[in-house]
C-alpha cells in the first residue's frame, strides 16, 4: 500500500435507512487514523463495507490508486470486528497460532506481541471463557500478528479498563511506528486522542470532517463554534 | 472439529448400531435354527438383508437426525461467533473453504462409521460370512447419503442467519423427501421417478446390493450443488441480488445435469445372492426377446401386486433390458374400485406383431410370459446358480457390552482427553 487507501462515495442502505451516504476518506500510509462518531453513526457499517465483509450499494475502495473489489481486499487490509468471539472452544494460544498460519503472519513476532499486550497468562484458556477485556486483548494480538499493510480495528478499547486502554493504545502506536497503517473506530474521545494522528468524524452516515485535531478545531471555528478541547470540536462537528 | 455436537453423535451412534445389530443377529439366528437351507429360501439367510441392512440403518438415522446438527454447528457456528468475518479475509476461494469444511465433516462421519465396522468384526467372530463387495456397496451408499446430508446442511447453514433456522430447513427437506416417497407410492408416474433419487430410495438400493450409476451421479450433482450454494452464501461481502442470481444458476445447471444423468442405465448387482438379477442363463436369453419390448401394467399405484411386480421382476428386467418401456395404466390410486374393470390386473407384454396377456406378478411369471412372447424355451434351472445363503444360529454375545458399555466409555474418555489436550 504505497500511497494509502482511498474510499470514495460509499453508500449503504438497510431498507429505508441510509446507513452511509457518499462517504469519502483517505487513510495515509503509516498513520493511525481514528474514526469517531456517536452511536449509530455508521462506523461499523463503514468498516465492514471497506473490509469487504458487507456489500456496499455504491462507491469504490482504492489501494495505490486502483479500485479493489470486495473479495480482493483481504490482500491489502485486515479487519478486526468488535463484539466477536471466534473459535470460542479453542485456547487463546491456539487462536494466535492459527491466525499466524492462516493469514501468513510472522511467527517470530508472537512472543513480542504477547508480551506487549500482557496476554501470556491467557494463552492456555479458551477464548469463550475469557472476559470481554481479556478477549479484546487476545483479538488485538491476532490483529497485530496479521501481515496486511493496513490494520482496521473496530472499537479496540471497548471493554478495557483505563490502564489496559493506555497500554493497548501505546501498543498500537508502536505497531504503527513499525511500518503498519492503522485505522481505528473509537467511541471514547480520550482513547482516540491518545492513539491517533488524524481523525474522520462520522455522523448520520456522513463524513463531517477529516484531519488532525488542529485542523478539525479550525473547521469547527469556521462554522461559528468556539470549541474548548477536542470533545467540544467533535460535538460541534457531529 | 471436536465440537460437542460431533461427540454427541459419536456417543449415540454406538448404542443405535448396537441395538439394530443385536436385534438383527438374534432374529437371523432364530430363523437359521428353525429354517434350513433349501434352495429358494437362501435370500432370507443372506447377511446383507438379514443383518447389515438393519444394522447400517442406524447410520441412516444418524445421517438424518444427528449429522445435520454437526454440519450446521461447523458452518453456522463460524458465522455466529464472528469467525467467518475473519476467515473471509483470507484469499482462499469460498468453494475451497466450503469443500474443506465438507471434507472435515465427511472425515467425522467416517470416524463415526467405526460403530458398524465393529459390528462387522463381531459378526466375523461369531463365525458369520462376509461378502466384501456387498458390504462395500452398503458402506458407500451410507457415505453418499452422509455426503448429501452434509451438503444440504452446509447450504442451509450458509443461506440462513441462524443455526436453528438452518436446522429447520434441513429437516424440512428430509421430511419433504418422505412426502415425495409417499406421493410416489400413492400416485406413481413422475413422482415415482423423482422418488427414486431420494436418500431413502437410494440407500434402500445399496442395502440390496444394487449400485445404480444414475443415482450415484445424481447424488454427486446434489452434493456439488449444496456445497456450491453454501459457498455462494458464505461470501458475506457480495450483494444479495448477485448471490441469488448465482444460486439460481447453480440450481438450473443441477437440474440439467440431473436430467441428463437420470438417463444413465448402467447398474451393478454386487449382492452375493444376486438379489437384483435374474439367473445368468435367463439374462442371456432375455437379450433374444425382440425389440422394442413394451409392457403395459393395468394396476393401480397402491395395489400390492404392482409393488411386487416392480420390485421382484421389473427392476431386474430393466437392468438387463434398459430399452424396455413400461406403462402403468389405472384410473384410481388404490385400484379397489377398478377390480371389475375389463382389463384391471392384466399385464400386457408386446413385441412387434405379437402381444400376450398375463396376470402373474412374480419374476417367474414374467419370464414365462416373455419367453412365450418371443417363442423361446426357458433355460433349465442350474443348481450352481442358486444362492444357498449363510445361515448362522448365533447369539450376539458381547455385543451389548461393546455397544452399550465400551463404546460410550471410549467416546467419553476420548472427549475428555481431547478437551484436556486442547487446554
Amino acid at each position: 500500500m504505497a500511497s494509502g487507501l482511498r474510499v470514495s462515495e460509499l453508500d449503504k442502505r438497510y431498507g429505508s435507512l441510509a446507513a452511509l451516504s457518499g462517504v469519502s476518506l483517505t487513510v495515509r500510509e503509516g498513520e493511525v487514523l481514528g474514526l469517531i462518531g456517536p452511536n449509530g453513526a455508521g462506523k461499523t457499517t463503514l468498516f465492514e463495507c471497506v473490509a469487504g465483509v458487507l456489500p456496499a450499494d455504491r462507491g469504490t475502495v482504492m489501494v495505490n490508486g486502483r479500485p479493489v473489489p470486495a473479495l480482493g481486499r483481504g490482500a491489502h487490509l485486515f479487519y478486526m470486528p468488535d463484539g466477536i468471539a471466534p473459535w470460542p472452544s479453542q485456547t487463546a494460544g491456539w487462536i494466535l497460532d492459527f491466525a499466524i498460519g492462516f493469514f501468513g503472519g510472522d511467527p517470530a513476532r508472537r512472543t513480542a506481541v504477547v508480551d506487549r499486550l500482557q496476554i501470556a497468562p491467557l494463552l492456555g484458556r479458551r477464548l469463550g471463557h475469557l472476559s470481554k477485556g481479556e478477549r479484546k486483548r487476545v483479538l488485538l494480538a491476532v490483529a497485530m500478528l496479521t501481515p496486511q499493510p493496513l490494520l482496521m480495528a473496530d472499537e479496540p478499547f471497548d471493554g478495557l479498563d483505563l490502564k489496559q486502554s493506555r497500554e493497548a493504545a501505546a501498543a498500537l502506536r508502536d505497531h504503527a511506528a513499525g511500518g503498519r497503517t492503522v485505522f481505528l473506530s473509537i467511541h471514547q474521545i480520550g482513547d482516540a486522542m491518545r492513539t491517533c494522528d488524524r481523525f474522520v468524524l462520522l455522523s448520520g452516515g456522513r463524513v463531517c470532517g477529516e484531519g488532525t485535531a488542529g485542523e478539525l478545531a479550525a473547521l469547527a471555528r469556521s462554522r461559528g463554534a468556539a470549541p474548548d478541547g477536542f470533545e467540544e470540536v467533535v460535538l460541534a462537528l457531529t | 472439529m471436536a465440537s460437542r455436537s460431533w461427540w454427541v453423535m459419536l456417543l449415540l451412534i454406538g448404542p443405535l448400531t448396537g441395538m439394530a445389530f443385536i436385534s438383527a443377529v438374534r432374529t437371523y439366528g432364530e430363523l437359521s435354527g428353525a429354517g434350513g437351507t433349501a434352495a429358494g429360501v437362501g435370500e432370507a439367510f443372506a447377511p446383507l438383508i438379514g443383518v447389515w441392512a438393519p444394522t447400517f440403518s442406524a447410520c441412516e438415522l444418524a445421517a438424518a437426525f444427528l449429522l445435520p446438527f454437526v454440519a450446521i454447528r461447523l458452518v453456522a457456528g463460524d458465522r455466529q461467533s464472528g469467525a467467518l468475518k475473519l476467515e473471509l479475509q483470507h484469499p482462499m476461494p469460498a468453494i475451497a473453504r466450503m469443500s474443506a469444511k465438507a471434507t472435515v465433516l465427511l472425515t467425522a462421519w467416517l470416524i463415526a462409521s467405526a460403530a458398524p465396522l465393529l459390528a462387522i468384526a463381531l459378526w466375523k467372530i461369531y463365525g458369520g460370512t462376509i461378502y466384501v463387495p456387498e458390504l462395500g456397496a452398503l458402506f458407500a451408499g451410507h457415505l453418499l447419503n452422509a455426503g448429501l446430508t452434509i451438503a444440504l446442511a452446509c447450504a442451509a447453514a450458509s443461506v440462513t442467519d441462524h443455526p436453528s433456522t438452518a436446522a429447520i430447513l434441513t429437516l424440512s427437506v428430509t421430511v419433504g423427501t418422505w412426502i415425495l416417497d409417499f406421493a410416489a407410492a400413492v400416485h406413481g408416474g413422475v413422482w415415482e421417478r423423482a422418488a427414486a433419487f431420494t436418500p431413502t430410495a437410494m440407500v434402500a438400493e445399496f442395502q440390496h446390493g444394487l449400485v445404480k450409476l444414475d443415482a450415484v451421479l445424481v447424488i454427486f450433482v446434489l452434493v456439488a450443488a449444496g456445497c456450491g450454494i453454501g459457498a455462494i452464501w458464505m461470501r458475506l461481502g457480495v450483494p444479495v441480488r448477485r448471490r441469488i442470481g448465482e444460486s439460481l444458476a447453480v440450481v438450473l445447471t443441477s437440474i440439467v445435469a440431473i436430467g441428463a444423468f437420470a438417463q444413465v442405465t448402467a447398474s451393478w448387482d454386487v449382492s452375493e445372492a444376486r438379489a437384483n438379477s435374474f439367473s445368468r442363463p435367463d439374462e442371456a436369453l432375455l437379450q433374444r426377446v425382440p425389440r422394442p419390448l413394451r409392457i403395459a401394467v393395468h394396476l393401480a399405484p397402491e395395489d400390492p401386486r404392482r409393488v411386487d411386480l416392480e420390485r421382484r421382476a421389473l427392476t431386474k428386467l430393466r437392468r438387463i433390458r434398459p430399452d424396455v418401456r413400461v406403462a402403468y395404466i389405472s384410473t384410481t390410486t388404490t385400484g379397489l374400485f377398478e377390480q371389475a374393470s375389463e382389463h384391471y390386473g392384466e399385464i400386457w407384454y408386446e413385441v412387434p406383431g405379437k402381444r400376450i396377456v398375463s396376470r402373474a406378478t412374480t419374476a417367474d411369471g414374467m419370464l414365462e410370459s416373455l419367453y412365450e412372447l418371443a417363442g423361446l424355451v426357458a433355460p433349465a434351472a442350474a443348481e450352481d446358480d442358486v444362492f444357498r445363503g449363510h445361515p448362522l444360529a448365533a447369539e450376539p454375545g458381547g455385543a451389548a457390552a461393546v455397544f452399550y458399555g465400551i463404546w460410550p466409555a471410549a467416546v467419553g474418555a476420548a472427549a475428555l482427553w481431547s478437551r484436556r489436550r486442547e487446554r
